[in-house]
């Protein structure tokens, strides 16, 4: 029953949006054309001369390459460890009755609050004893640990609402218990573990503080991380222009996962992730 | 530990599964097993010319052994970040590292690094500018080998200068005339007046033109005497407060960074520029992409750091490169002669060629080849022997903070009370009083 | 099915219960590894005067360390600054989160679009967001000046122009996360409640403040606290975008200067204990004070 003004209005709030969300991702893409020495000689959103160059910049360093490397590398084992873990800990939540679930839950939740910066240092002492410095379990066990408690959260939202009662059923009716399992069961959890891996896979692929101190070497260092290694021409020139265009590089990935996905992270951070 | 350096892209992939292995197995592999020693040396960024050079003196020691490059962030307290916390952890694989000389003291006071023996010490030092042995020298030690000699000179468009009918070539060209000169012709003076390392740089310079240090004894460490306040650091305070309440001032000062001065310099209202030397090659490079007129290359004059006191010869900042071999590495004897390959005349005209950074010795302005390259090279030359060091402290690092906390931004310098706060916040913090 | 037996029932009880404990082992011992050891280690740390680049000058000092933080300017300096970050960019992002949700849940033109471009910042990288902002606003390469007519005037100079940019930024990055679970909040709003008001003669305005609003207390409440511990925790924006100058430093930059720069670990692990307990403050004020009603989020109903 919306009326034509209304309509207008939603069109107009619409647009905004647009506008407010694709400019700062335009004016990247921008600068990542343009020349290294149009910045700070010619203004403008749009570049003056257009040119690959920088782009052919970054993939000729090999300080980008590998940490476009690690960044993936690292990212999806991250988030493969961690949606296992927190598929196994939403599911005891969600169906089980043992002690200790209250406080595991509100322990997920105060990890989900830990000031990160507070740890850095005493996590790089133990890191180096260890020998995790510099290494990929190094930055895949923090992220892991840091991403589980959202993970958790969205995970055992989503199991709550599962009709568990039909796996039963289901095998009345002559499937064995994996034919229910994977039939019944599968299917209904299937797009909360996606969900949940999606955004664990942000998380990971989001980490600065951890990439800058749990790294020191192109062993592991993660691409936010490598963008502060950049440097221009010489050692005072601001490599502008080659941080946009390493950042569009590793935007396109999100960008794509947001366009394929686009319901299901909507689906699976509203459904029943907050009951009014 | 394995660190690898840039590699070509066909390696690439292989990478990535020995990374995996290496990691499956937990195992950390060293280099070299067999055959010549892997010296890990790691560099501040740069064109590529250190890794170059590594591949030479590899080359050149004929299997005695082998460099491999691995590289800083880009910014100079965070490459003291990284390296400090590999050497407190007693790192075996760090050979060799390239350091900023004002973090040498510090290192070198921590025992983090291998100290040259008075013979090897000779060679590093022949024919070296004086600022850079004493910027690699702790008590009485040299524990690194100057590698390149950085400085600053006055840039000027020439026309602006003229139009203003000053001569900035001239002696006893100072502060004020410039600022003067600014003014009159409706220009500006680029500085480095961020709150960063740069800005420190140009205090310093100013407090040693003006005749003073902002510490001196600086081997007691945390009870060195902190002399900022003095009549040189009130003087320094002055020409700071001038400039930033100027209109030669940059509408940034308190902001700017190296290049932001230097587009200052290119912009309607460029006249006087204060920065490093790779402003020419920077300058020359950007009128051939087409980014800046030609105009403004041809316009572009040089002359030496301006005095603070008329008459007085000014003492440029000095920056650079040190080759330091760490105190813990597996190969130390061989890091010492690969540090010697590096620092040959030879091969830092070469790097000069390469990466546009100065020489460390002072021969090397006289060849044929730099001179070609660098029309000013004779200014490089005098103003780099000309230059004073910073601070040489172990707490380099506390005393520039504290000092950039108080002098910042550069129009709130007042000469009667920011060098007196700088002094005894600066003793605050050496005595974990404060927090910077 | 017939009631199993008292023998049954504790035989099973006592097998769900180790199945519980050991699916949950996993994902604790991780999240303890990283935090509970860290955390004892940076507590024992900071009751010492010890520098990494001085060790052979460690001294245990008691709590003088925490009584330097806490009597030193720069410190309540910092704590004002995150204070105005949170709070400028938390209400700010209620708010526009508020408006985000609304065209998500009844927009008709382009919806599709319209949601993807709202979660597209919500993916990308908060350091590529912050360089976006900072190259923006940024004398030398910004187009914000030319276009609003902003002569010169370099935002970076200025405590809070500087402050406004950062604040920008967070609030472009992160208002997606704000707009979903408001989203969800809006979806479990009975219809029928609206639809009610409107036979009653209600203005849309009214409907929304009397009906909408406060059937969303609990996701509204749920949004406020994630985002206000995250926006208390920012560094990477300002770590990118001012290096903390000109005023701009928050509590969790002051520690990374503390003991990663100056490798002053006791003094900087006494700050980063108190950033710790701030959060823990700042969460009970919420959990006791607002009731927000966490069991609902976390589903142990």
């Amino acid at each position: 029953m919306e009326s034509a003004r209304s309509k207008w209005l939603w069109a107009v709030g619409s647009l905004l949006i647009l506008v407010w969300t694709a400019v700062p991702i335009l004016w990247i893409v921008m600068l990542s054309f343009k020349q290294p020495g149009e910045v700070g000689n010619r203004h403008g959103f749009l570049p003056h001369t257009w040119t690959w160059e920088n782009y052919r910049t970054v993939f000729r360093t090999g300080l980008f390459t590998s940490a476009l490397v690690n960044s993936i590398g690292i990212s999806l084992i991250a988030t493969a460890v961690g949606v296992v873990f927190a598929t196994l800990v939403a599911y005891a939540i969600a169906r089980l009755e043992f002690p200790g679930k209250r406080a595991i839950l509100s322990f997920a939740l105060a990890i989900a609050m830990f000031p990160v910066v507070s740890l850095v240092g005493p996590l790089f002492d133990l890191w180096r004893d260890i020998g995790l410095y510099d290494t990929w379990p190094g930055l895949i066990i923090p992220y892991v640990s840091f991403a589980l408690p959202l993970a958790i959260w969205t995970l055992s939202a989503f199991f709550r609402e599962i009709p568990w009662e039909m796996e039963q059923a289901a095998q009345v009716d002559g499937a064995t218990s994996w034919q229910a399992f994977r039939k019944v069961i599968v299917p209904l959890a299937a797009p909360g573990v996606f969900t949940a891996a999606i955004l664990t896979f942000f998380f990971c692929w989001n980490d600065f503080v951890f990439g800058i101190s749990l790294t020191s070497t192109d062993n592991a260092r993660p691409v936010p991380a490598a963008l502060a290694f950049f440097t221009g021409a010489s050692f005072f020139q601001q490599p502008t222009t080659a941080i946009c265009a390493a950042a569009v590089v590793v935007t396109v990935p999100v960008v794509v996962i947001v366009l394929l996905f686009q319901r299901r992270i909507v689906a699976g951070l509203t459904a029943g992730a907050v009951k009014g | 530990m394995v660190e690898r350096s840039r590699t070509g892209p066909g390696r690439r992939a292989v990478r990535g599964s020995v990374a995996t292995a290496l990691l499956a197995s937990g195992l950390a592999a060293c280099g070299g097993g067999g055959g010549a020693p892997t010296l890990h040396w790691y560099v501040n960024p740069d064109n590529g010319g250190q890794d170059r050079l590594a591949r030479a003196c590899s080359a050149a020691s004929g299997g005695r052994y082998r460099i491999e490059t691995a590289l800083l962030p880009a910014d100079a307290s965070q490459q003291r970040e990284q390296l400090v916390r590999r050497l407190a952890a007693k790192d075996s694989g760090l050979d060799l590292m390239s350091l900023d000389p004002v973090f040498v003291a510090e290192a070198a006071n921590a025992g983090f690094l291998r100290p040259f023996t008075p013979a090897e010490a000779a060679g590093f030092t022949q024919g070296v500018f004086p600022a850079a042995v004493r910027s690699s020298t702790w008590k009485g030690r040299l524990y690194a080998a100057p590698f390149w000699a950085g400085t600053q000179v006055l840039w000027y468009r020439r026309s602006v200068a003229r139009k203003a009918g000053v001569d900035p070539a001239a002696p006893g060209f100072t502060w004020d005339k410039m600022i003067d000169a600014a003014e009159r012709t409706g220009t500006t003076v680029g500085e480095q007046g961020n709150k960063y390392e740069g800005y420190m740089v140009w205090i310093n310079a100013l407090v040693e033109s003006a005749g003073g240090h902002v510490l001196t004894g600086g081997e007691d460490g945390a009870k060195a005497r902190i002399t900022i306040d003095g009549p040189a650091g009130r003087r320094a305070a002055g020409v700071i407060r001038r400039l930033a309440r100027s209109r030669a001032a940059s509408p940034t000062l308190a902001t700017d960074i190296e290049e932001q001065a230097r587009s200052l310099l290119n912009g309607p209202r460029g006249g006087f520029l204060l920065n490093w030397g790779y402003v020419w090659q920077a300058e020359t490079g950007d009128a051939k992409a087409g980014t800046i007129a030609g105009s403004v290359v041809d316009d572009l004059g040089w002359a030496p750091y301006p005095q603070v006191t008329e008459g007085v010869k000014a003492k440029p900042p000095f920056g650079g490169i040190e080759l330091a071999v760490g105190a813990y590495g597996r190969h130390k004897a061989e890091a010492v002669d690969a540090a010697r390959c590096v620092t040959t005349a030879d091969n830092m005209k070469r790097y000069m060629l390469d990466s546009g950074n100065p020489a460390a010795r002072a021969a090397v302005y006289d060849d044929p080849e730099v001179v070609k390259r660098f029309p000013m090279a004779g200014l490089l030359r005098d103003s780099i022997d000309a230059a004073a060091p910073r601070p040489v402290t172990p707490y380099y690092g506390d005393v520039s903070g504290a000092i950039q906390s108080r002098w910042h931004p550069p129009a709130s310098v007042d000469p009667a009370t920011t060098p007196r706060r700088s002094a005894s916040f600066i003793s605050q913090v050496l005595r974990d009083k404060a927090l910077l | 099915m017939s009631a199993p037996s008292r023998a049954e029932l504790s035989d099973r009880g006592r097998a769900e219960r180790r199945l519980g404990l050991v699916l949950s082992a996993p994902a604790v011992a991780v999240m303890l590894l990283v935090t509970a050891y860290p955390l004892a280690n940076a507590l024992y740390l900071s009751l010492f005067r010890y520098r990494l680049t001085a060790p052979d000058d460690r001294r245990f000092v008691w709590f003088s360390n925490y009584a330097t933080a806490l009597g030193d300017p720069l410190f309540w300096q910092d704590v004002l600054t995150t204070l105005v970050i949170t709070a400028v960019t938390v209400a700010v992002e209620v708010v526009i989160g508020f408006a985000f949700a609304l065209v998500m849940h009844r927009a008709v033109f382009a919806r599709r679009t319209v949601r993807t471009a709202i979660l597209l910042p919500y993916g990308i990288v908060t350091v590529i967001s912050a360089f976006a902002w900072k190259y923006a606003f940024d004398l030398q390469s910004g187009f914000v000046n030319s276009w609003f007519g902003a002569g010169d005037f370099a935002w970076f100079s200025h405590r809070w122009a500087s402050l406004l940019v950062i604040v920008l930024s967070e609030i472009w990055k992160t208002t997606p996360f704000v707009s979903l679970l408001l989203l969800a909040g809006l979806a479990q709003v009975p219809g029928d409640l609206g639809e009610a008001a409107t036979v009653d003669g209600a203005t849309a305005w009214q409907r929304l403040w009397r009906v909408t609003i406060p059937n969303m207390r609990a996701a509204i409440l749920v949004a406020v606290l994630f985002r206000t511990l995250d926006a208390w925790r920012i560094f990477d924006n300002v770590f990118v975008m001012t290096s903390g100058q000109g005023k701009t430093e928050t509590l969790s930059f002051l520690t990374y200067r503390q003991t990663i720069t100056r490798t002053a670990i006791g003094l900087g692990d006494a700050v980063g204990v108190l950033l710790f307990l701030s959060v823990v403050l700042i969460a009970a004020v919420f959990i006791r004070g607002f009731r927000v009603d966490l069991s609902q989020v976390r589903g142990d109903r």
